[in-house]
């Protein structure tokens, strides 16, 4: 028996927000080697130094601002059916989520900077006792996905 | 009971107890550091007086506000010295009245009385909940009974006159079991740790190597003297500790009350608890290193609500230690949604290499720093391989799982041995993992959360036959359910 993965993918803008925000904290460890390597010539150390530092920043702007986001995004499915949220992620370890609907206590939209420019919203989906996250959703879609969960959480039943 | 009432005089002196207990160690760096050798030590003295002097008014002006009264279904409490409070809470919001008797109230015949609702934190620590800390006998029965009364009226309008409280013993811990318990708790290891975390803080203040050198003089071999003090030393722990669990679980007894179960426990300090069976949301079995091989067990449940801060009010212990065996007999008749029979289907073969090395990573490292560190003696080190391979094979075989009848059951060992039943309508969520060498065996790990307290709870078992994960995703997933 095996289960078909959700069909929705997230929003490919998500991609493109996440590698700015990677480039803006890789922008740190260049920085950290361009002190390095300052420091390198000033003091006349090894020279080795200032391959090693310039080789760990790109290896370290690749992935991060290519590849992890990359496999990230194409990993991240979700589907919002009548009865229940199911979501699927992660990049080495696939986790699947299955959220009922009767479960859902409320559901959060929240935007950054970033995201508010690409017209996305982070999704929140909070239970009595998890908090599920929808990492970049178009606002269109959190929107109605909030709509439609407050809809269906007044039919949930009390036993918690 | 309209009128207005104030706690027992008592419950002054039990607050500024309270708030002195907060303020010893400032207090102890005020008098014992600030006064050493200047000309201020009248002025600290007095110092000292006037706080404590201070403490015991606000205790007594504290108790003359606080007043509690039943009215038109609430309880209602006002209370404040300078800003004044006023907590209103309606009996048909009221979950359980946990009551309990410290040394105080019992030498005045009064009880305190925890009143827990529902409510949710985060406006304030104690929000949901009202403490009334020390109050006659009589005057606790009153509000237990109005409460009951209360709960009745709103089930009477239901249906037909099933009005008879029914009051079943569920469970009396007997003398052998309570010196069991009291033998094979963990709190024994929590004493001798802080006797040798005592003993050693003040090693540089007491000139332990003069005091042996000395005393070497008269008994011979001063290594056995001291091996001899060590063993009192942790024989005294020990018994330490077993006193205290034995009077802390003295009296344990479990009564079903209408559809609530009540725990009563204590011998110095009684307490009460009260959990409505309709907030249970999981009940766990656990057997620890000691009582397993002898066929002991303890019996948990979950419980939703409760105040953030209480764990005591959420994994709430139900049967302290009883033979395993036993437990279905005692827990089926009252809790009948679960069904402790269950076949529990174990993890596949195949994954139990993943359980060794997944030990031996963690291991690797000790053992590569003590052959490095210590070398002749640091091979010894080896024998831990041994050691962790027993260990996973413990943990391999103890994962397992079992779906029936609306219900999950998981089974895993972190240290403890756990067993987890869970309702269907109860998990809140659940989810499946794989990692990329997981998916290459067809293994994969399942997770379930319940609410517990203010958090969740749960069970999480480790590389499960895949194809099994996925019939209990199916199971759960409410669309293919229909």
């Amino acid at each position: 028996m095996t289960i078909s993965e959700p069909q929705k993918r997230i929003s490919e803008k998500a991609l493109t927000v996440w590698k700015i925000s990677a480039s803006l904290y890789s922008l740190v460890v260049w920085a950290l080697a361009g002190g390095l390597i300052a420091i390198t010539i000033l003091f006349d150390f090894p020279d080795w130094i200032i391959f090693a530092a310039i080789a760990v920043a790109a290896v370290y702007s690749y992935l991060f601002i290519i590849l992890l986001p990359t496999l990230r995004w194409k990993r991240w499915r979700y589907e919002v059916r009548e009865q229940e949220i199911e979501l699927q992620y992660g990049v080495f370890i696939i986790k699947r989520t299955l959220i009922p609907m009767i479960r859902v206590q409320h559901v959060d939209t929240q935007q950054g900077p970033l995201l508010r420019k690409y017209q996305l919203s982070t999704v929140t989906v909070s239970t009595a006792a998890t908090i599920h996250e929808i990492p970049a959703l178009d606002m269109e879609e959190a929107e109605n996905l909030r709509i439609s969960i407050s809809r269906l959480a007044r039919v949930a039943d009390e036993d918690v | 009971m309209s009128d207005p009432k104030r706690l027992h005089p008592i419950a002054a002196v039990v607050n500024a107890l309270r708030q002195l207990k907060e303020m010893i160690i400032p207090f102890l760096i005020f008098v014992v550091f600030g006064s050493r050798g200047t000309d201020w030590d009248l002025f600290y003295f007095f110092g000292s007086i006037g706080v404590v002097l201070l403490v015991l008014v606000y205790g007594v002006l504290a108790w003359y506000r606080f007043t509690y009264r039943i009215e038109q279904g609430e309880l209602r409490i006002e209370y404040g010295l300078i800003v004044r409070k006023k907590r209103y809470i309606p009996f048909d919001r009221i979950q359980s009245l946990d009551l309990s008797e410290g040394i105080l109230q019992r030498l005045f015949g009064l009880v305190k009385v925890k009143v827990e609702t529902a409510g949710s934190g985060g406006m304030g620590l104690q929000d949901g909940e009202a403490v009334l800390t020390a109050i006659t006998k009589q005057d606790a029965q009153e509000i237990h009974d109005y409460l009951v009364s209360i709960k009745k009226s709103g089930q009477s309008v239901q249906g037909d006159e099933e009005t008879e409280s029914s009051d079943d013993l569920l469970y009396k811990i007997s003398v052998s079991e309570l010196l069991m318990l009291a033998t094979t708790s963990g709190g024994v290891g929590v004493v001798i740790s802080a006797v040798l975390a005592f003993v050693f803080q003040f090693e540089e203040f007491i000139p332990y190597e003069q005091i042996f050198d000395g005393v070497e003089h008269f008994v011979q071999n001063g290594f056995v003297f001291i091996s001899v003090v060590v063993f009192l030393g942790f024989l005294l722990a020990w018994i330490i500790a077993l006193f205290g669990t034995m009077l802390k679980y003295a009296n344990f007894t479990v009564r079903k009350v209408d559809n609530d179960l009540v725990i009563t426990r204590g011998l110095l300090e009684k307490r009460q608890f009260t959990i409505p069976l309709s907030r249970i949301q999981a009940v766990r079995i656990s057997e620890n290193l000691i009582r397993q091989p002898l066929g002991y067990a303890s019996a948990y449940v979950e419980s939703a609500g409760g105040s953030a801060l209480d764990q005591e009010s959420s994994k709430v212990l139900i049967l302290p230690i009883v033979k395993k065996r036993k437990i279905p007999g005692l827990l089926k008749p009252h809790l009948s949604e679960y069904h402790f029979r269950v076949n529990i289907s174990p993890a596949p073969g195949r994954a139990y290499s993943r359980y060794l090395l997944k030990g031996w990573l963690f291991t690797l490292p000790i053992i590569i720093a003590a052959i490095w560190l210590l070398r002749p003696w640091g091979y010894g080190a080896l024998l831990l391989l041994v050691l962790s391979a027993l260990w996973s094979y413990l943990n391999y075989k103890d994962a397992g799982w079992s779906l029936d009848q609306g219900m999950l059951t998981f089974r895993y060992r972190n240290i403890v041995k756990n067993t987890v039943y869970m309702r269907k309508n109860k998990v809140q969520s659940f989810s499946v993992k794989e990692s990329f060498f997981q998916r290459k065996k067809k293994l994969a790990t399942v997770e379930a959360i319940v609410k517990s307290g203010h958090g969740g709870a749960g069970g999480k078992v480790i590389d499960l036959e895949k194809e099994h994960v996925d019939m209990m995703y199916h199971w759960y997933s409410h669309e293919t359910a229909e």
